[in-house]
């Protein structure tokens, strides 16, 4: 019991002092003036990031507090990353169950993997016009070949014998994909999930900088407005709202999804 | 826990000598860094560059030489940091974020208009007929950045007719010119609101008419492009500050005396045939004296887009500088 006490307290240490210094460093270089006379406008202090912080939720811009940004931000991040898995799932199911959908699918996964979403965008523009579609849709392309890719490469690597077995207590088709694939390639579909997740968070994060509606304005369109604005410690304020709500979906819902399966299961350490 | 301190002490360590590396090389005499933007408008620093009159400027006052370091950046608020930073010394950015770093205290002030350029909203819908057409309705404006120059623009046009300025704010979807262009083109806005060449283009089209309540806010004639440099160049180095401006008026002079020659050499930059290239630079104004910055930044003052207004023109441009 003491051992596991202190097995989870060290990384916890790790976190906080490695932090810690950081933010001490970052004091030091903001409070020394090592970034010229305008180090305060470009290099900011950890107080004024702090204070720009709680104004970005009580003033905001143009009238609209942060919150409205990152409401809208996450509406679009959500559709897309449920849509962009939807996808994942029933592609690479399929292509189990068709070899010839196999084939295809692992071609235009590897080629579509390559793209960069922000550089479709005139195409996009093209086809969908200029809503908040087009966000979901950069978004569920950000995740889709991630999340598909590893589900692929999770079920290849399910060993023959297991395929076997299934077969033999007469499982095929769409029941042998969940009865064996499925559960055996778990491990990889996890990993999945914590990359297509990061890749969706990004992307909309890009996908907004560059396309910003601006009835529908999220994060993305925020950082850029207080960047044109030399707004700089709300723009620093925001990439830490980045963080935390990146670190809160990680260890809030990512990380006990797989303490819940993989690591319960004892698939991975 | 040892370990650990001692990897801490490792990164904070390696962090402090790059950092320490990174400032000791930015010393340095006789350079000069400058940073510009990409199209038509920046054609006189194309000569500059290409003619070496900064360098021979400063040669023929001091009898030394001079290296300039032209940086192509894609954004003011790009320029505005590594301007603060003390990374580069002079910038040339839209009027519109050249006024807020002013105001913000980037520590640099107009040192020289660059030229002034045409600006139009376009519009791929006949019932639209003017910007009251717009207001209350889900229309979409296409523009670069909310805060960019062409927001201010439209906002001006708003408030010139008897509008509020950020009534149509709401309406803004932020895209690069290009992109914007397609979307007019393809329907899926149905206005644009752009600048040269790119409304050079999209007047030859005969499916898209101009609402001209924003040309006719902010002709060429008006300051587009300005040039800033930093209060340090011009307080502790006055003979590179007057290179600079000497260098940049004379390819100013350049550009307006010989209009083919510029367009032969500024053509693939941007893209155009030498004879449209021709075309659109006699549609710009090339001038070092500012037309119009004042009033544009009292407006972004009196209207939101900067803290507070300037009260005089002296707040934004060195001494010596021609125009309002």
């Amino acid at each position: 019991m003491k051992k596991k006490k202190s097995e989870t307290l060290y990384p916890l240490i790790v976190k906080i002092v490695f932090v810690a210094a950081l933010l001490v460093l970052w004091e030091y270089v903001a409070k020394s003036g090592l970034l010229g006379e305008h180090s305060a406008l470009i290099f900011p202090s950890l107080e004024t990031i702090g204070a720009a912080f709680i104004r970005n939720f009580k003033v905001g811009f143009a009238g609209s507090s942060l919150w409205i940004y990152i409401g809208n931000s996450m509406k679009l991040l959500l559709e897309g990353l449920l849509l962009g898995i939807g996808l994942a799932f029933v592609f690479s199911g399929l292509s189990i169950i068709s070899r010839t959908f196999s084939i295809i699918y692992n071609f235009v996964v590897s080629i579509c993997d390559l793209l960069p979403g922000v550089a479709l965008l005139p195409v996009v523009i093209i086809i969908f016009g200029v809503k908040p579609g087009v966000i979901v849709f950069l978004v569920v392309h950000a995740v889709i070949w991630p999340m598909s890719r590893n589900i692929l490469d999770g079920f290849l690597a399910v060993p023959q014998i297991y395929v076997e077995a299934g077969r033999n207590i007469g499982l095929k088709g769409f029941r042998l994909l969940t009865g064996v694939y499925l559960p055996a390639a778990t491990s990889y579909i996890v990993s999945g999930l914590k990359v297509g997740w990061a890749r969706a968070w990004r992307g909309l994060i890009s996908a907004e900088m560059i396309f910003g509606i601006a009835s529908c304005p999220g994060i993305g369109l925020y950082i850029n407005q207080m960047r044109t604005n030399m707004n700089n410690a709300e723009m620093y304020a925001t990439l830490i709202v980045i963080v935390i709500i990146g670190v809160v979906v990680q260890y809030g819902i990512l990380s006990p999804i797989e303490n819940n399966t993989v690591k319960k299961w004892g698939m991975t350490r | 826990m040892k370990k650990t301190l001692k990897l801490m002490s490792a990164l904070c360590l390696g962090t402090g000598i790059l950092l320490g590396s990174a400032i000791g090389a930015a010393a340095d005499d006789a350079s000069i860094n400058i940073a510009y933007q990409y199209g038509l408008a920046y054609a006189p620093l194309i000569v500059a560059q290409d003619q070496g009159l900064i360098e021979a400027a400063y040669e023929e006052a001091t009898g030394d030489t001079l290296t300039v370091t032209w940086t192509q950046m894609s954004s003011g608020a790009d320029i505005n940091t590594a301007i603060a930073s003390g990374d580069l010394q002079a910038g040339f950015m839209g009027v519109g974020p050249a006024v807020t770093g002013v105001v913000k205290g980037v520590g640099y002030k107009i040192f020289t208009n660059l030229s002034g350029q045409s600006h139009g909203l376009m519009t791929n819908d006949e019932n639209i007929k003017s910007l009251g057409d717009l207001i209350g309705s889900s229309n979409q404006i296409a523009l670069v950045n909310i805060g960019s120059i062409q927001h201010i623009l439209l906002a001006k046009a708003l408030s010139e007719n008897g509008f509020d300025a950020h009534a149509l704010d709401a309406n803004i979807v932020a895209m690069k010119h290009p992109d914007g262009m397609t979307a007019l083109q393809t329907g899926a806005v149905s206005c644009h609101l752009t600048s040269s060449p790119y409304i050079f283009t999209e007047r030859e089209q005969d499916d898209l008419t101009e609402l001209t309540e924003v040309s006719e806010a902010w002709t060429s004639e008006d300051s587009f492009i300005v040039g800033v440099a930093s209060e340090k160049l011009h307080d502790e180095n006055p003979d590179l500050y007057a290179a600079l401006c000497a260098g940049i008026s004379a390819a100013i002079d350049f550009v307006n005396a010989s209009p083919e020659d510029t367009a032969a050499l500024t053509c693939e930059y941007d893209g155009n045939s030498a004879e449209d290239e021709l075309e659109y630079l006699g549609l710009g104004t090339y001038s070092a004296a500012t037309s119009g910055v004042l009033e544009l930044a009292q407006f972004m003052g009196e209207n939101g887009f900067i803290d507070a207004a300037p009260a005089s023109i002296d707040e934004l441009v060195f001494d010596g500088v021609e125009g309002d």
